[in-house]
């Protein structure tokens, strides 16, 4: 019942939104279901396809999704994933332009680079919030932003391409690359591939295994779990590390799979995204799957929907706004974080 | 070192830092009654488009400011709301709220303004003139400084002391440290803690909303697509600098703007000799928050109350 009251209340905003910008709603929002599922005209222009733009997302969002619902499942709120992200893109960038790696390591080695870096990125606030007892909230949005200035500074200082003045890093190598998901996609790569892996992995540790279920007790209640016997502080440092590897991951693979470099202004908003994602399914690594797609086809119907009519865009971020209102009122009240 | 430290930088630094400053104290507002805000962002930015709005709707500047803490308050109160009655987490709904305030105002801003603009419309909004100096102007240092203020910088260098006064010698300022240091032991006492919750976050509202309007009304004149830019999260690491002190907090926000006047000042100059790079000024004050929130700058203590 509160799904279907959900879906109506989207539904309406959705309308109002659209009717506001002028356009007749049943045209809007056939556009937006195009730009959601794939445009049926052949002679459809800009991205050869709406699938490209929406497994692209659904990439980055699923990741920063499992991001944000790792250190939830533990009890930590990370919202530091956007400064992860850009963190571990930029090292990524970095170890993708290095020579004399062999090319069969290559692309696992930039990968892997970029999540330890998402990972170091996010241990800071883990050990403040352990240790110190500082609110972790409060220091990842602090981090987030020194993320901002430093990659920044690097870029345009100290990783910059030799070869021209933009502020950007050289091309990573073919090595590095990862392959798209079908010829004529410019943006979707195999990372998907990646990203659907490491869900249903994190959906069998995190319910079927001794570690996952201490990780979500300390997560459920930090001081039975300590009265059982687990080392709450332990878990909580593990997901947090585990939770900006995915997000730096996620940046790695924007990386690896569609941009090639790092540049000034990289798109980290998909780390405030995955907020969303993560609440919508509920912390559930599986419904993760659902939900990041579920975000991706509104953003991708709300561009189209930009493209064909000129109404703004910002109508998918008003709707996500409203959605994590609605999920957080009727499934988490009276969730308390420590600290 | 003179021709960079003088009265024109620490006037800037002042412009700079006011926003901060209303807003820190928003946050302290809502903070000190046990709602974490870090929807402060969200609260700037519709407050700068709706007083956009209304000063351009009406030609008066005065309009735009009550607009803007209109839409403050309004929004501050879907955040009381959504903690306190539908109880929800106080972080997912800061969240939401700054998503809902990025969507809705650079969606409005698409619908409402920019059509005036390409209409031929002047999108330039009418601002609050400056605070006239009469012959001060020419005095050394102390005339560079003044030059230029808004009356809201004068309001927003006074509150401080205000609310302060307000918490530590009225009936008013002993309930909301009932309330956020343990609301239920306050409960029990006859303090109407909802009540006093949903005032708090409405204040917030209203300080937060003002530092919107100052940057259209009094700073650029126009409204510009995610305008706010960072500065409810500046503000936010200032309260806590600041350690939820009014003084603190206003300290913290005047260093802050400090930093970005000085920033701007520099733009590659070498400063002592040194090149320093502007990213780094830019991320000082979330370094040093970050410091401090290791326990480096003395003992942190929050509300014991916030968040629940």
């Amino acid at each position: 019942m509160p799904a279907l009251l959900g879906a109506a209340i989207v539904l309406s905003v959705l309308t109002l939104l659209i009717m506001a910008s002028g356009q007749s709603v049943g045209e809007g929002l056939q556009i937006i279901l195009q730009g959601a599922i794939g445009y049926p005209r052949a002679d459809a222009y800009g991205p050869a396809d709406a699938w490209d733009a929406v497994l692209h997302d659904m990439t980055l969002l699923l990741l920063t999704g499992l991001a944000v619902a790792v250190a939830l499942q533990a009890g930590l709120f990370n919202i530091g994933a956007a400064g992860q992200l850009l963190v571990g893109a930029l090292a990524a960038a970095w170890a993708g332009t290095l020579t004399g790696v062999p090319d069969r390591l290559h692309l696992l080695l930039t990968l892997m680079v970029g999540a330890v870096a998402g990972a170091l990125w996010a241990f800071v606030p883990v050990w403040l919030k352990v240790r110190r007892g500082a609110h972790e909230v409060i220091s990842t949005i602090m981090f987030n932003y020194i993320a901002l200035y430093l990659t920044h500074w690097l870029v345009t200082e100290r990783l910059k391409d030799p070869m021209g003045d933009a502020p950007q890093t050289a091309l990573v190598l073919e090595a590095a690359r990862l392959p798209m998901l079908r010829e004529d996609f410019l943006q979707a790569s195999w990372g998907l591939g990646i990203a659907v892996v490491i869900a249903l992995w994190l959906w069998l540790t995190l319910y079927h295994s001794v570690w996952g279920y201490e990780l979500r007790l300390t997560g459920a209640n930090r001081d039975a779990a300590d009265a059982a016997g687990v080392s709450t502080a332990r878990r909580m440092v593990e997901a947090m590390l585990l939770s900006g590897a995915l997000a730096g991951l996620a940046g790695a693979i924007e990386v690896c799979g569609t941009q090639y470099r790092f540049f000034e202004g990289f798109p980290s908003e998909y780390g405030f995204d995955g907020i969303a994602v993560a609440l919508l399914a509920g912390n559930h690594p599986a419904l993760a799957l659902f939900s990041a797609w579920l975000m991706s086809a509104l953003r991708s119907g709300a561009y189209h929907l930009h493209a064909e009519t000129g109404a703004p865009k910002e109508i998918a971020v008003v709707v996500q706004a409203v959605l994590i209102l609605y999920v957080a009122a009727v499934y988490l009240r009276k969730r308390r974080l420590e600290g | 070192m003179g021709e960079i430290f003088d009265g024109q930088l620490f006037g800037a630094a002042i412009r700079q830092a006011t926003p901060l400053i209303l807003a820190a104290l928003g946050g302290l507002m809502s903070e000190r009654v046990g709602v974490i805000n870090i929807g402060l962002e969200g609260k700037i930015l519709m407050g700068a488009f709706a007083a956009a709005l209304g000063a351009l709707l009406t030609g008066s500047p005065l309009v735009g400011l009550g607009c803007a803490i209109l839409v403050g308050i309004t929004l501050a109160l879907l955040h009381a709301v959504a903690t306190q009655a539908w109880r929800t987490d106080h972080i997912v709904s800061g969240v939401a709220i700054n998503l809902l305030a990025l969507g809705l105002s650079t969606y409005l801003f698409r619908q409402l303004i920019v059509p005036r603009e390409e209409a031929g419309q002047t999108s330039v909004v009418p601002m609050f003139a400056p605070i006239p100096l009469g012959g001060m102007e020419s005095l050394p240092l102390l005339g560079a400084l003044l030059k230029d203020q808004s009356w809201l910088t004068v309001l927003a260098l006074l509150l401080p002391f205000v609310l302060l006064a307000l918490l530590t010698y009225t009936r008013w300022g002993l309930r909301v440290n009932a309330v956020g240091n343990d609301s239920v032991k306050a409960r029990t006492m006859g303090v109407p803690v909802m009540r006093m919750r949903y005032l708090g976050v409405m204040w917030s509202g209203v300080f937060a909303s003002m530092a919107g309007a100052f940057l259209v009304l009094a700073a650029t004149g126009q409204f510009r697509e995610n305008m706010s830019a960072g500065r409810g999260f500046i503000a936010l690491a200032a309260l806590i600098f600041g350690r939820w002190h009014p003084l603190g907090a206003a300290g913290a926000a005047l260093g802050f703007g400090f930093f970005e006047a000085l920033q701007m000042r520099l733009q590659g100059q070498p400063l002592f000799g040194m090149q320093l790079p502007t990213d780094l000024l830019l991320m000082l004050p979330y370094l040093l928050t970050v410091v401090a929130l290791m326990g480096l700058l003395g003992k942190m203590k929050p509300p014991s109350d916030l968040g629940n």
